[in-house]
């Protein structure tokens, strides 16, 4: 018979973040920024743990441009071929530190990194990335690249429970994408049914890391900076944004005209748009799992970046966390049942 | 005094699966296919268990056409006739293994079923198909129909709970209909206030029916694929669905353009609609418990057959069944307070 959990899991927008007491003067006395050391590349990272999603709209190398101003992370989509890599690591070099090299786990995917990881050899990050992280075949996955690069720092996901976090982290990967469906263009819950509220899986999963002197990255669900500040609150050491970085000048694809106003084409990786794009279509064995929308086009990616960091700035003023790193430490989650007032619509 | 069941019944909405270790390297490899042998007809059946539901929309000729090509099941409205059976038998003699000729309890239509059942000896099911399978008019009615007919396997409902599935499963049924009021075109549990969360309902109606070797359907309540694997995850042995079919090519009725978008009209069979067609009007003692919709048109049911398969396979996959007869044992269900993200709806 089936089982079922009774705690009821929690969402981004069935929480607020209670005030504490504060000695801060001015958000701008808080420090964003995190050094790491990880576990099993022994590599160390310092920055503002804010990674670009490995979507072939939001993970370019424009916005990995953009985003290392603020020393922000990018995780460049897979579909660039090796020349593209050259020719970017050549004009940019500086831009290697905060840029992981994406990844799915075919033969062929396997073959392209390493020739992309030996024509940039100052590329350190990988990202092992596959829709589900479960499968056995995948841990093997990570089990290789980690023996093949055993100076890199491997990302490895998505999953969204301890026990496959503990699993990948022994296996030797160094930080967890944590999140399956929650994506403002995933359609995994629906097609599915399969899917885990992502705050309760990002508090699961963080524990779960952490005990292995291991990381994780919160990985979809974000629609506001607040929900960034929450993802941190959860204990997030990382948090990936898909949608939120959608519709920049960085972003990938035409700008669209309809009736005066901008659009740019948004995404998910498993969608009927992106199937078509790079494998031909959607096999008949399977089923899209994402939608496509077009997104209003927001200019210069700087913006939404100052509103995204000042958002969570403040959030830590709020708490009184001085650094970033103290965040989930001060963080008391109430429940809620309703983020903010609508009576002047949702945003 | 009224008595309140303090535990939270759940419908499909309210609970995701937990994804569990898995040794399955791709979807194609998942087995969608179960064979059952059932209690009382002795009958073996081997097929995907979705089945389009016997609303007159739905349950075409023309949807098991396609349907059967997939080996999904459907069971026939009870509006055709026997000549129109006679035609279809003839000319699809492979579908009549796929099918269901469906029945109220009234004695017109039990005459009606003999009808048919003798003009195709094929034809294996039969479902008897009642808004309240609580009545003792209904079970009386299985034992008659039983009797008449010994060998053919027997869907008989609905009902939501354990004690009635167990009562239609010794009168003679083989497979009960679970669900009242989850359908997305039903309005009983507004008219009525009754009603029970489908995917509780499920979960508790196929560990009675299991326990005495019975079979159940999970009837209504299915809005995407998603909800078609919990259905199996919570014990379902077959899946029926009639919104998700609405609005196909194969659906009857005829496609309505306004403003240049194309539609087609999906109703429940006690609404006003369904009433006025076949018997004239709502009777007066009664109110209209069903709606009508006009469902975007949606071309051939083909696309939509791989859509649900598609993702039945990849819930496989992230549980770690490689059959879909495994679903049910590798499912955890989390309880959640929303289904998808909301932010581009």
């Amino acid at each position: 018979m089936p089982r079922i959990e009774n705690d009821i899991k929690l969402d981004f927008k069935d929480v607020l973040l209670r005030p504490k007491r504060s000695t801060l003067k001015s958000r701008s006395e808080v420090d964003l920024m995190r050094s790491f050391t990880f576990r099993n590349s022994k590599g160390s990272y310092r920055g503002i743990p804010i990674i670009a999603a490995n979507m072939d709209t939001v993970g370019t190398f424009e916005m990995a441009l953009a985003l290392h101003q603020f020393t922000l992370f990018t995780a460049i989509h897979k579909h660039y071929s090796v020349d593209d890599w050259s020719e970017f690591a050549s004009k940019h070099p500086e831009c290697l530190e905060s840029v992981a090299v994406s990844t799915g786990t075919g033969d062929s995917d396997f073959e392209k990194i390493s020739a992309i990881v030996e024509a940039v050899p100052q590329l350190k990050y990988i990202c092992v990335d596959v829709a589900n992280g479960y499968s056995e075949h995948f841990v093997h996955f990570v089990k290789d690249v980690r023996q093949k690069f055993p100076s890199h720092t491997i990302m490895a996901g998505n999953v969204v429970t301890g026990e496959m976090v503990e699993e990948l982290i022994l296996a030797g990967a160094d930080i967890i994408k944590v999140g399956i469906g929650p994506g403002s263009v995933c359609t995994t819950r629906k097609k599915t049914g399969v899917g885990y509220p992502q705050l309760s899986a990002v508090i699961e999963c963080a524990d779960a890391a952490h005990g292995l002197s291991g990381h994780i990255i919160s990985d979809g669900g974000c629609t506001c900076p607040g929900d960034v500040s929450k993802a941190f609150g959860a204990g997030a050491d990382f948090v990936m944004l898909g949608g939120m970085l959608a519709g920049h000048s960085e972003s990938g694809g035409e700008i669209i005209e309809k009736n005066g106003k901008k659009y740019k084409l948004f995404y998910g990786m498993s969608s009927d748009t992106a199937m078509k794009k790079h494998v031909g279509g959607v096999a008949d064995y399977r089923a899209s799992e994402g939608k496509t929308v077009e997104v209003s086009y927001k200019g210069p990616v700087d913006e939404t970046i100052r509103d995204v960091l000042g958002g969570v700035r403040s959030t830590c003023t709020y708490v009184g966390a001085g650094k970033l790193k103290e965040l989930s430490r001060r963080t008391t989650f109430i429940r809620v049942t309703q983020q903010l007032n609508t009576v002047f619509g949702n945003c | 005094m009224p008595r309140v069941d303090a535990d939270l019944k759940l419908d499909f909405k309210d609970v995701l699966f937990r994804p569990k270790r898995s040794s399955l390297k791709s979807r194609s490899e998942v087995d969608l296919q179960r064979t059952f042998t059932f209690r009382n007809s002795k009958q073996t059946y081997t097929g995907i268990p979705i089945i389009a539901a016997n609303m007159d929309t739905t349950g075409t000729f023309e949807m098991a056409k396609v349907l059967s090509k997939h080996t999904l099941f459907t069971a026939i409205h009870k509006h055709y006739s026997v000549e129109d059976w006679k035609h279809f038998s003839a000319d699809h003699p492979e579908c009549l293994q796929h099918v269901a000729a469906s029945s109220g309890s009234s004695n017109a239509d039990l005459e009606k079923l003999c009808a048919i059942l003798q003009a195709v000896p094929a034809l294996k099911y039969i479902c008897l198909d009642v808004a309240n399978g609580y009545s003792e008019y209904f079970v009386e009615f299985v034992k008659t129909v039983r009797e008449k007919f010994p060998k053919h396997t027997i869907m008989a409902g609905n009902v939501v709970t354990g004690e009635m599935v167990e009562e239609l499963i010794l009168s003679g049924a083989d497979i009960i209909k679970v669900g009242i009021g989850p359908g997305s075109v039903c309005t009983t549990r507004i008219k009525t206030g009754v009603g029970y969360p489908q995917l509780s309902a499920v979960i508790e109606c196929a560990d009675s029916a299991h326990g005495l070797k019975g079979h159940i359907i999970s009837d209504g309540g299915c809005s995407c694929p998603g909800d078609v694997a919990k259905a199996f995850g919570a014990g379902a042995d077959f899946v029926m669905m009639g919104g998700m079919l609405a609005g196909h090519d194969e659906c009857t009725g005829e496609i309505i353009e306004k403003n240049g978008k194309k539609y087609k009209l999906f109703y429940g069979m006690s609404s006003d609609t369904a009433m006025k067609k076949y018997v004239g009007g709502v009777a007066e003692y009664r109110a209209s418990e069903g709606r009508t919709v006009e469902v975007p048109y949606r071309g051939a049911v083909e696309n939509t057959i791989r859509d649900v398969l598609g993702g039945l396979r990849s819930t496989c996959t992230y549980v770690g069944a490689a059959k879909l007869k495994e679903l049910s044992r590798r499912t955890t269900f989390i309880r959640v307070t929303q289904q998808s993200s909301q932010m581009f709806t």
